[in-house]
C-alpha cells in the first residue's frame, strides 16, 4: 500500500454525482498527475483528499490513517499540503510572514501565545531558506497581495511546501503563466518537491508528461486509466476522451 | 540597533504617560487624561478583534462593562472588608471577568467571522444591555452601582483619593496593557490571527483551525477590554448600563477606525483624538456628535487607513528626505480648507443657535441677518473653490516627493 490510498471514493452534490467511485494508490516519492477535461472533478477530488469537502462514500488513507472525515487542519498536520488553483495567499501580510505562518504548526508552536517570534532563531532562518528556494528573498518585506502574478504563484507554492509535508498536492500550478514563467515554475516545482510525493492537476500536457512518473485520467468522475506517461499517450480510450479533444482544440 | 530603537520607543511612551500631568495639571486635564487612559486600552483591545483578527464587533462594550461592573462590586467588597487587597489590582479583576465573559460568548460567536460574527455580537450586546435593567441586584438598574476606591490597604501610603493618583495608577496599567497587547501580535497565535483575517481557508491548510485562532484572539481582547472596564470603575467609582450598551460599542469602533486599524498605534491615536473631541468640543458645541459623525464619514471615505495610515503614508518621503517639499503645498491647500471648515461650522451653528446672536471667533453673527448668511456662505464657497483649485499642486508635490531616485527592481 502506498502513502495515499483512495478506495471507492464518491461525492454527490445533491442529486449530482461528481466523483463516481475513484480508487487510486499513490506510492511514496511518486510524481503523479491527474488530467481530464473540464468538469471531470479534478478539483473536487483535491478538495476531498485535503479535507475541504467530506466524502459521500469511500475511504481515503494517508500514511495508514483514515482521513476522509478529517478537517483541513487535521489533514495538514499529518503532512499533506496543497496549493490552490486560484491564488490563495495572505494578501495583507508580507511575503516573509506568509511563509513563516506556514511553518508555525510544523515547528511545534501550535496555538502558543507565550512564545515571541523575534527576527532570529530557527523558524526565521527556515522561512528565509524557503524564500531563497522560491526566489522571493529580495521581496521578503513586500506585501504579498502586491506581488506580480507569477511571484504570487511561487509564494503559493512556498506556503504549501514550507511545513515540510511529505505529500504535496498542486492544483494547476502554472495556470495563467506565460511560457517562460511556466518553465521556470516547472524547474521550481521539481526542486522543491525533490524526495517528496507529488500529486498535481495540470492542463498543460507538456508539463504533465515532463514532470509525472504516472498519470491518471479522470473523466466524468471516474478514473479511466492510470499508467506511465508513455502508456497513457498510447491509450486509445484516453485519446478519445481527452487527448483527442486537446489535439483538436490546439 | 533595532533593539535600542524599540526600547527607546517604549521608554518614550512610558515617559510621556508619566510626564503628562507635569505639563497639564488642571483638574480638567487630569480628568481628560484618565478618560484617555481608559479609552486607549479599550480601543487597543478592540483592534485585536477588528484590525488584527478581522472580526467586526458591534458589542465590544459588553466585556468592558461586565469587567467594570465586577470591578465596582469588588470595590464594595473591599469597602465592607469581605476581601482585603489593594485597589491597584482592580483592573485585573475587571480583566478576569472580561476574559470569562469572552470565553463563554466566544465559544459560539467565533465559529464564523464576517456578517455572522457581527450579527451575533450585536445580539449579545443588546441582550446584555437589556438584562442589565432586569438583573437589578448586579447591575443596579438605571442608576448603576457605585463604590468607593479609598478603602482597602494603602499602597505605600497612597489612598487614591485624588484623580491624579488614579492617573498614575492608570498610566502604569495602560503601559502594561499596551506592552502585552503588542507582544501578543508577535506570538504565533497573534500572527495566525492576521493570517486568519486575510484568508481563513488557507490558514486551515497550514494546520490551524480558523475558529480556534479567532477564539483565542477574542478571549485576549475580552481580557483587555475588561482591564479597561476596571480602570473605568477605579476612575469614576460607579458604572451603569450605559457603559455596556451599543453606544459605547459604537464609540470604540469609531476610535479604532478613525485612528487606523492596520497599525498598532492607530487605536491609541483614535482614543486620544476622540477623547479630546468628547471633552473639549462638547464644551463649545452641543453639536459635537454631528462633527464626530462627519469626521468618521470623511475618514472612511478619504483616509481608509485612518490617521495612523495618513502618517505612515509619509514614510517614503521621510526616508528619502523629501518631506520638506510637502510643507508649503500642504499649507497652500490646508489654509483654504481650514477656512472652509470654519465657515461651514459657522453656518451649522448659526442655524442651530437658540438666541438671535451667536458669538463666533470674535464675531457676532445674527441668525436673522441675511447679510451675515451671505457673507459666511460666500466665504465658504470661495474657500471651497480655493481648496479645489489648490489640489493639483498638492498632487504634483506628492508625486515629486514620493518618486524614488532609482527603482529597486529585482
Amino acid at each position: 500500500m502506498g502513502i495515499l490510498t483512495l478506495t471507492e471514493v464518491r461525492k454527490n452534490f445533491g442529486e449530482t454525482e461528481i466523483i463516481r467511485g475513484v480508487s487510486l494508490d499513490i506510492e511514496q516519492g511518486e510524481k503523479h498527475a491527474i488530467i481530464g477535461p473540464n468538469g471531470a472533478g479534478k478539483s473536487t477530488l483535491f478538495h476531498l483528499i485535503s479535507g475541504l469537502y467530506n466524502v459521500t462514500a469511500g475511504t481515503i488513507t494517508f500514511k495508514q490513517e483514515e482521513i476522509q472525515d478529517m478537517t483541513p487542519y487535521e489533514v495538514s498536520r499529518l503532512g499533506l499540503a496543497r496549493s490552490f488553483q486560484v491564488t490563495n495567499i495572505f494578501a495583507r501580510m508580507n511575503v516573509f510572514e506568509n511563509v513563516r505562518c506556514a511553518l508555525l504548526w510544523s515547528s511545534g508552536y501550535r496555538y502558543s501565545f507565550w512564545h515571541l517570534l523575534g527576527s532570529q532563531g530557527e523558524i526565521n532562518d527556515r522561512a528565509m531558506e524557503v524564500l531563497e528556494q522560491i526566489g522571493l528573498k529580495n521581496k521578503a518585506l513586500f506585501p504579498a497581495g502586491e506581488l506580480a502574478y507569477a511571484q504570487q504563484r511561487a509564494l503559493e507554492l512556498g506556503i504549501a511546501i514550507a511545513g515540510g509535508a511529505e505529500l504535496v498536492m498542486l492544483d494547476e500550478p502554472v495556470a495563467g503563466m506565460s511560457h517562460s514563467e511556466a518553465s521556470n515554475a516547472v524547474d521550481l516545482i521539481r526542486r522543491v518537491t525533490a524526495g517528496k510525493t507529488l500529486i498535481m492537476v495540470e492542463h498543460d500536457m507538456n508539463i504533465v508528461f515532463d514532470l509525472a512518473d504516472r498519470i491518471s485520467v479522470l473523466v466524468y468522475g471516474e478514473i479511466i486509466a492510470s499508467d506511465k506517461p508513455e502508456n497513457i499517450r498510447a491509450n486509445a480510450r484516453v485519446q478519445e476522451a481527452y487527448l483527442g479533444e486537446v489535439a483538436a482544440s490546439a | 540597533m533595532a533593539t535600542v530603537r524599540k526600547f527607546s520607543l517604549w521608554g518614550g511612551y512610558l515617559l510621556v504617560l508619566l510626564a503628562l500631568p507635569q505639563f497639564f495639571d488642571s483638574i480638567l486635564s487630569i480628568s481628560i487624561f484618565n478618560q484617555m487612559a481608559i479609552a486607549i486600552v479599550f480601543a487597543l483591545s478592540y483592534n485585536m478583534l477588528l484590525g488584527q483578527g478581522g472580526m467586526l464587533s458591534f458589542g465590544h462594550a459588553v466585556y468592558f462593562g461586565l469587567g467594570g461592573f465586577l470591578a465596582v462590586h469588588t470595590l464594595i467588597l473591599i469597602e465592607f472588608e469581605t476581601v482585603y487587597f489593594s485597589i491597584i489590582f482592580i483592573p485585573l479583576v475587571g480583566g478576569f471577568f472580561g476574559l470569562l465573559a469572552a470565553i463563554f460568548i466566544g465559544s459560539f460567536s467565533t465559529r464564523k467571522a464576517g456578517t455572522v460574527f457581527a450579527m451575533i455580537s450585536l445580539g449579545i450586546g443588546e441582550l446584555i444591555a437589556a438584562s442589565s435593567l432586569i438583573f437589578v441586584s448586579f447591575f443596579g438598574g438605571e442608576a448603576g452601582v457605585s463604590g468607593d476606591r479609598t478603602f482597602g490597604p494603602l499602597f505605600f501610603g497612597v489612598d487614591f483619593a485624588q484623580d491624579l493618583q488614579i492617573y498614575y495608577l492608570a498610566a502604569i496599567w495602560v503601559f502594561i496593557a499596551t506592552v502585552f497587547m503588542y507582544l501578543f501580535t508577535r506570538t504565533p497565535v497573534g500572527r495566525m490571527a492576521n493570517a486568519v483575517r486575510d484568508n481563513p481557508e488557507r490558514a486551515e491548510f497550514i494546520g490551524y483551525s480558523a475558529r480556534r485562532v479567532r477564539f483565542i484572539s477574542f478571549c485576549a481582547s475580552g481580557l483587555f477590554a475588561g482591564i479597561a472596564g476596571g480602570l473605568f470603575a477605579l476612575n469614576y467609582e460607579f458604572i451603569t448600563e450605559e457603559n455596556l450598551n451599543a453606544a459605547t460599542s459604537g464609540r470604540v469602533l469609531l476610535m479604532a477606525y478613525i485612528g487606523g486599524l492596520g497599525y498598532f498605534i492607530g487605536p491609541i491615536i483614535g482614543a486620544v483624538l476622540l477623547t479630546l473631541m468628547n471633552s473639549l468640543l462638547s464644551n463649545y458645541s452641543e453639536l459635537w456628535l454631528l462633527y464626530l459623525g462627519v469626521l468618521f464619514v470623511l475618514t472612511v471615505m478619504f483616509l481608509p487607513r485612518g490617521f495612523a495610515g495618513f502618517i505612515m503614508m509619509h514614510q517614503v518621503a521621510w526616508v528619502s528626505g523629501t518631506l520638506r517639499r510637502l510643507a508649503l503645498p500642504y499649507l497652500i491647500t490646508g489654509f483654504p480648507a481650514f477656512i472652509f471648515i470654519l465657515a461651514s461650522v459657522a453656518m451649522i451653528e448659526l442655524s442651530h443657535t437658540d438666541g438671535e446672536a451667536f458669538q463666533y471667533l470674535g464675531l457676532s453673527l445674527e441668525r436673522g441677518s441675511s447679510i451675515d448668511w451671505l457673507l459666511i456662505g460666500g466665504v465658504a464657497i470661495a474657500a471651497f473653490l480655493g481648496t479645489k483649485k489648490s489640489l493639483p499642486q498638492l498632487r504634483d508635490a506628492w508625486e515629486d516627493a514620493n518618486t524614488l531616485p532609482a527603482d529597486e527592481d529585482s
